[in-house]
């Protein structure tokens, strides 16, 4: 008999679904992502069958996670959980990780208190589709004072045209406990569309430590992510996430972390790539709750080909949250004619005594530093790439995952590779 | 002969800042570019090294007897060249040390050996007392003045090109970091080497004693001279050369 908890929100979140039209956003006529060309009607959750083993996993799975020692993993394909498993000892020690369908059924009770706690389904029509629709989904519980070493791993596959994928990660993280926690959205190219409508949320309880890495590489198909990821940082907690975007057709994210009691840190830290013709939203929100919060938030981003970036990233500090100190910059890096990228930091204060700032740039190449380079006797195309290199490098490093860093510096290496004759181009004409 | 300027007429924008500038560098000799603000000292040196921003409109620039007016500044540099920033840019995320492997090996055939580089890299670093945690920092990103000019002269150390080009090494530097520099490049010319120090002040050449003098002014050089040069120049000042070049025009 499955949970009334989650039950009742599915019917709530369904009329809501029902009767929400298929959204557009704008922003002040510079700025807007349509979903027009999304035939959302032809897409269907699809079903897989499981596997036993790590090894029988589909190869791209097997790439991304390759020879890491890891502490769990779930793989949903599709609508399916295909595996799922986790080390003996860390199951001994007290850890929860399945799916939330599972954990709904057999642990209610360390389900039900954080369910859709900092989550709406009133939130457009996308929010209320994962909340109506989602199966599979991962649960992790860590109690009180556990440390995991390796990282948990969750990954989320779309390998076939037509499919919808509504997914949906608890995570919570006891009082004084540690652990690193992944999160992998992969597809292969493939030709036609499918989509992920996601749900994150992580809570951490007093003093909890959480590193947190979003990977997002949807491919080079047509695949349309609309998500919202929440992270609450409890008393004296501290979380390090780091958002990575490098592939997706349509990406439509919202990403807020909340420093919900006094003493909690958070540093957010994010990456995006966005190439060809594809289209990146971002939101991000730095909440300040309580007093005597940190934050920092920063994110690096590139572009080529004609693809579009924006991100808006807002620190907000709420009347209650006297002492809170918190920055963010966003840079965006534009390596072709056609490219075009929105930085809009912004600020919403209701409180004094404080210290919030914000920067923000968008630019080209600094054709000053390549005609440094060049003079040491590096040519202008290897000058570009350690220079969009170094421009990232910072942030890579915040991931403090060296395998996941390896996979990321491939993957950005690969992607300026691919580049290189606009960036060329677009270097003559200016 | 290394390094000979013959004739350089260099355009940027609509002006024109060279007007015919001769010189000739052999390796083994040390030369000392003179000249108040706004002379063309750094057009010269930026246009040795092919900065896209200046236009040679007439004239050339030889490499050993090769014409390398149109050759990319990456070339000019594997060939031979090197110039000393007077600004050096910053590059973020990338440490002085992996900065320098990559230019070691840009003119490699084969890349150097981690230990070879190491041993070469610490050689260096004791002759420009820099400490060890330098390399780990991001080139230039935060570093003091003193801190960029030695970046530089460790670069031109590593790389050990046949001419070098010093644009306003001293300028912004107290003493001590004066000293610094120009014993670490006291210490790196000789026979395989040419160097042309660009500078506004003749306090450098007090460490560095020059074989030649030349001072330029409006885009040409109009004296030349030994060591002596910069020592009448500093007695008698620019204005004076002024004085003097505007009587032998007249005349």
């Amino acid at each position: 008999m499955p949970a009334s908890f989650v039950e009742d929100r599915r019917r709530q979140a369904l009329e809501i679904y029902d009767r929400e039209p298929l959204p557009t956003w704008r922003r002040s006529g510079f700025w807007t992502t349509s979903l027009r060309q999304l035939r959302l009607d032809e897409l269907a959750p699809r079903h897989h069958e499981s596997v036993s083993s790590r090894e029988d996993l589909p190869a791209i799975v097997a790439a991304a996670l390759g020879d890491d020692d890891l502490a769990a993993v779930i793989v949903q394909r599709g609508a399916s959980t295909v595996f799922s498993w986790i080390d003996p000892a860390i199951a001994d020690a007290g850890v929860t990780f399945c799916s939330l369908e599972n954990a709904v059924e057999r642990h209610p009770e360390l389900v039900e208190p954080w369910y859709m706690r900092r989550l709406s389904h009133d939130e457009g029509k996308f929010a209320a589709a994962t909340a109506a629709f989602w199966t599979g989904g991962a649960f992790l519980h860590v109690p009180a004072g556990v440390r995991v070493e390796q990282p948990i791993q969750i990954v989320y596959l779309i390998d076939e045209p037509g499919s919808a994928q509504y997914a949906h990660t608890l995570a919570v993280v006891g009082e004084q406990a540690d652990c690193r926690l992944r999160e992998y959205c992969l597809a292969p190219d493939f030709a036609g569309q499918a989509l992920h409508a996601g749900a994150l949320e992580v809570y951490l309880e007093a003093g909890a430590q959480l590193k947190l890495a979003s990977f997002q590489d949807w491919g080079g198909g047509e695949v349309y992510d609309i998500s919202i990821k929440r992270v609450e940082v409890g008393r004296d907690a501290h979380c390090t996430w780091v958002p990575i975007h490098l592939g997706g057709h349509l990406t439509k994210q919202r990403l807020d972390i909340i420093t919900a009691a006094r003493g909690a840190d958070m540093r957010h830290a994010g990456i995006y790539f966005t190439e060809g013709s594809e289209h990146l939203d971002l939101f991000t929100t730095d909440l300040h709750e309580q007093g005597d919060t940190t934050g920092d938030t920063v994110w690096k981003g590139a572009l080529s080909g004609e693809s579009r970036a924006s991100y808006e990233g807002l620190i907000q500090i709420a009347r209650d949250a006297q002492n809170s100190h918190t920055y963010l910059q966003t840079h965006s890096m534009l390596l072709s004619a056609k490219a075009k990228a929105d930085a809009i930091p912004s600020l919403i204060v209701e409180t004094d005594n404080v210290s919030a700032s914000h920067g923000g740039t968008v630019g080209e190449i600094d054709e000053a530093q390549v005609f440094y380079m060049m003079t040491r006797g590096i040519s202008r195309q290897d000058a570009i790439r350690i220079l969009v290199e170094g421009y990232f490098e910072p942030v890579v490093q915040r991931i403090g995952d060296e395998s996941l860093a390896q996979l990321v510096r491939a993957r950005l290496a690969a992607k300026l590779a691919a580049a290189e004759p606009e960036v060329a181009r677009y270097a003559a004409q200016r | 002969m290394s390094l000979e300027i013959e004739n350089l007429h260099v355009r940027t924008g609509d002006r024109e800042i060279l007007r015919g500038v001769n010189l000739a560098i052999a390796k083994g000799e040390t030369h000392a570019l003179m000249g108040p603000n706004g002379s063309g000292k750094s057009t010269l040196a930026n246009t040795i090294m092919g900065n896209p921003s200046y236009e040679v409109t007439d004239g050339r620039i030889l490499f050993n007897g090769e014409d390398i007016s149109a050759a990319d500044p990456d070339e000019r540099a594997r060939a031979g060249v090197f110039m000393a920033f007077q600004y050096p840019a910053v590059i973020p995320g990338v440490s002085v040390a992996n900065f320098l492997r990559t230019a070691v090996n840009a003119r490699r055939e084969e890349p150097i050996k981690v230990k070879d580089f190491g041993a070469m890299l610490k050689t260096h670093m004791d002759l420009l007392r820099i400490d060890r945690s330098f390399t780990k920092r991001y080139l230039n990103e935060g570093f003091s003045g003193g801190e960029k000019k030695r970046a530089e002269i460790l670069q031109l150390a590593m790389l050990a090109p046949e001419i070098a080009i010093l644009d306003e090494t001293d300028s912004g530097l107290d003493i001590d970091a004066l000293r610094i520099v120009a014993d670490g490049v006291d210490a790196l010319r000789g026979p395989a080497m040419g160097t042309l120090i660009i500078t506004h002040y003749t306090r450098i050449l007090k460490y560095i004693r020059p074989d030649f003098v030349h001072i330029m002014l409006d885009g040409r050089i109009v004296r030349e001279g030994g060591a002596e040069l910069a020592d009448e120049l500093e007695e008698k000042g620019y204005e004076f050369i002024r004085g003097e070049v505007a009587v032998a025009d007249a005349g």
